[in-house]
């Protein structure tokens, strides 16, 4: 389908923060435009209106003062000459009863005391003034509101029309501003990528401009460049520490052996040795963690596939003999970067975990991506647990007696992350029984994000 | 066999002396690389164990220049640093093998045992392999045990033909894990242990002769 990039790159800029904001603005500006023509509509007709009133108000003083002057002659005159189409000034005389002696106006009640608006089907609206004049005689003049409604009309459409003209421009401008943020932001979240997978060197690029992003980019960089020295540190104290206590360590083994060798047997030396060894593979692998997390190793082009399964195959006969099936289920020819030794260890890793702590059939799958599964059937690890095994030294309950240093996971999680990988535990099979064999324990490793 | 010892720290330097001469080898020490050097210049030696950190030279230098003075002893890197990136290192400089400190003397020696280059198993032709009753022709892919044919899997095969190559030397775990699997790490799981019993099962019989002997701490013995 050629036309999906088109529609997706439009549905990620309507996600868009600038092409949002400029949408918001440009409503609001169309809604207060609404608000302000509603009410300058409605100010101009009063305006207007009162206005009017007070041409109606002289010309019926006018009137009235002819009608005193000249008598009942002079209001019928005006009556008569305002029949006429293209008068300004409608004017109607009435007996006290109603009956109209001179002039026409349709939907004119009888006898109108004082402001009324007029409407009749078919004609524009009227404002009406009525008085009572002495002798008996009904005067109403009334002239077409129209021409106010006219100019209150202009005068409301004048910013509704501005409104939606920069409406209309913001839109545009927000949809450009979308575009270039956009692809400003898609250098930053690139280089945001390479920093993750472990390439502290990298710096967020920055436009020259000056402008609010290179401050932000500048502080961003500064942090990196923190974070770098952190992490060299602690390379080196790590690299330290293997050094100056590697030395004294193997003195100490040294004199124990010698020891052992000179009296040929004995238990507690024998014993102290065995400890000594312990501490030694503990302290090995804690410099091994950090050295991964601080993502020291090398990186090479490495067939992922057929370093899993060589990895499993020297694990089969021993699942075996310990009477478990296993399964090895291997995509061929899945390559990616990485470090062969610390990801070979991370595979034995988990089969050693595997074989210690589950229970049942192991499973080895390795699919494209590559995602690595390691699954057994054994009791699993509660959910509530699942994100703590992956510290250092920390053991499920029923597994302190067995031998490990509590490290084995804690190994796999900063291999992966030093990949940029992740690591999820989860059931081996979702829907089996909770209890009492539980549903067994899937360690996933994705590195679909890998470099 | 003649051993030279490169390594400064002076209890570490006695104790894999000591250890050599019980074992009834004779080693020369060199306590700087500067001296170090000019006796693996100097005189024949079987095998050359120096530490990696000295003062300068310190021990790369010292294989390097070695190798280029067309010296081509083995020899063994001590390290302090057990991180695979140093050991290929090492590896390319020219050094044969590799062993991170702290190390038992049964590693080391078993390793050095390894390095000194006695002929595998005299008069044999070089396509042919023999111990004891056992035989393998690396031609024909076959392995017999008095005439009679072993079948074995790869990683079996593998096992053997390294165990053939040494015989009457103690392989460690950790040495059969690098040359035969090629894993620069240990598994907590025995899995050495689980090969070599299927091997031995194999290439003993239901009631052969031991052929493949376990030294208790240390590793396997395939008996000449």
């Amino acid at each position: 389908m050629p036309d999906r990039p088109i529609l997706d790159g439009l549905r990620r800029l309507l996600r868009s923060f600038a092409l949002r904001t400029s949408l918001v603005m440009a409503a609001a500006a169309l809604l207060l435009s609404l608000i302000g023509a509603g009410w300058g509509w409605l100010r101009a007709e009063t305006a207007l209106r009162q206005e009017l009133d007070l041409v109606l108000a002289g010309e019926a003083e006018g009137l009235i003062r002819d009608y005193q002057l000249i008598g009942p002659q002079a209001l019928i005159d005006a009556a008569r000459a305002s029949v006429r189409r293209d008068a300004l000034l409608l004017v109607l005389v009435q007996t006290a009863d109603g009956q109209t002696l001179a002039g026409r106006m349709d939907a004119a009640p009888a006898a109108l005391l004082g402001y009324a608006t007029l409407r009749a089907a078919g004609q524009p609206p009227l404002r009406a003034l009525g008085a009572v004049l002495p002798g008996g005689i009904n005067l109403v003049i009334a002239a077409p509101l129209s021409s106010a409604d006219a100019a209150a009309r202009t005068l409301a459409w004048t910013p509704l029309v501005a409104a939606l003209g920069s409406g209309t421009v913001a839109l545009l401008l927000g949809f450009v501003a979308a575009r270039a943020l956009e692809r400003r932001l898609a250098s930053v979240s690139n280089v945001a990528g390479l920093l993750t997978a472990g390439d502290l060197s990298r710096r967020l690029p920055q436009s020259g401009r000056g402008d609010e992003f290179d401050r932000l980019v500048m502080t961003v960089n500064a942090m990196l460049t923190k974070l770098e020295t952190l992490v060299a540190a602690q390379r080196q104290v790590t690299d330290d520490i293997a050094h100056d206590l590697r030395g004294p360590l193997q003195r100490l083994r040294q004199g124990l052996e010698e020891a052992l060798a000179a009296r040929h047997e004995d238990p507690v030396l024998d014993q102290a040795i065995t400890e000594l060894d312990a501490v030694l593979q503990t302290f090995a692998a804690l410099l091994r963690i950090a050295r991964a997390e601080a993502g020291a190793g090398t990186r090479q082009s490495l067939d992922m596939s057929a370093l899993v399964a060589s990895v499993a195959e020297a694990y089969r006969p021993v699942a075996e003999e310990a009477g478990r099936s296993f399964a090895i289920d291997i995509v061929p020819d899945l390559m990616m970067n990485g470090d062969p030794a610390l990801l070979g260890r991370m595979v034995a890793n988990l089969l050693d975990n595997a074989m210690t702590h589950g229970a049942g059939a192991i499973r080895v799958a390795l699919a494209a991506g590559p995602v690595l599964i390691v699954a057994d059937e054994g009791p699993g690890v509660p959910v509530a647990k699942r994100d703590a095994v992956l510290d250092r030294f920390v053991r499920l309950d029923r597994s302190r007696a067995t031998p490990g240093t509590g490290l084995g996971l804690a190994l796999v999680k900063a291999a992966a992350q030093a990949h940029g990988g992740s690591m999820v535990l989860g059931p081996a099979r979702p829907d089996g029984p909770a209890q009492p064999d539980g549903r067994g324990l899937a360690v996933t490793v994705d590195f679909h994000r890998a470099g | 066999m003649r051993i030279l010892v490169i390594e400064d720290d002076v209890a570490t330097a006695d104790y894999i002396a000591r250890g050599l001469a019980q074992e009834g080898q004779t080693a020369e020490v060199a306590r700087t690389g500067k001296d170090g050097l000019f006796l693996a210049l100097s005189e024949t030696f079987d095998v050359i164990v120096t530490d990696r950190m000295l003062p300068a030279p310190d021990g790369l230098a010292i294989v390097r220049a070695l190798r280029a003075s067309s010296v081509m002893t083995p020899v063994l890197v001590l390290t302090a640093l057990d991180d695979v990136e140093r050991r290929v290192e090492g590896l390319d400089a020219g050094a044969d093998d590799y062993l991170a400190k702290p190390f038992a003397f049964s590693e080391l020696y078993a390793r050095v045992r390894a390095l000194s280059r006695r002929p595998a198993a005299p008069g044999t032709a070089s396509t042919e392999l023999a111990v004891g009753t056992l035989r393998m022709d690396l031609l024909r892919r076959v392995v017999t045990r008095s005439g009679s044919a072993v079948d074995l899997l790869p990683t079996e095969w593998r096992l053997l033909e390294y165990m053939m190559r040494h015989p009457g030397q103690v392989l460690t775990r950790t040495m059969l894990l690098e040359r035969v699997w090629d894993f620069a790490f240990d598994p907590s799981t025995n899995v050495v242990d689980v090969h070599v019993s299927r091997l031995r099962r194999k290439v003993e019989g239901p009631d052969g002769p031991a052929l493949i002997r376990t030294v208790r701490g240390a590793g396997y013995i395939l008996d000449a």
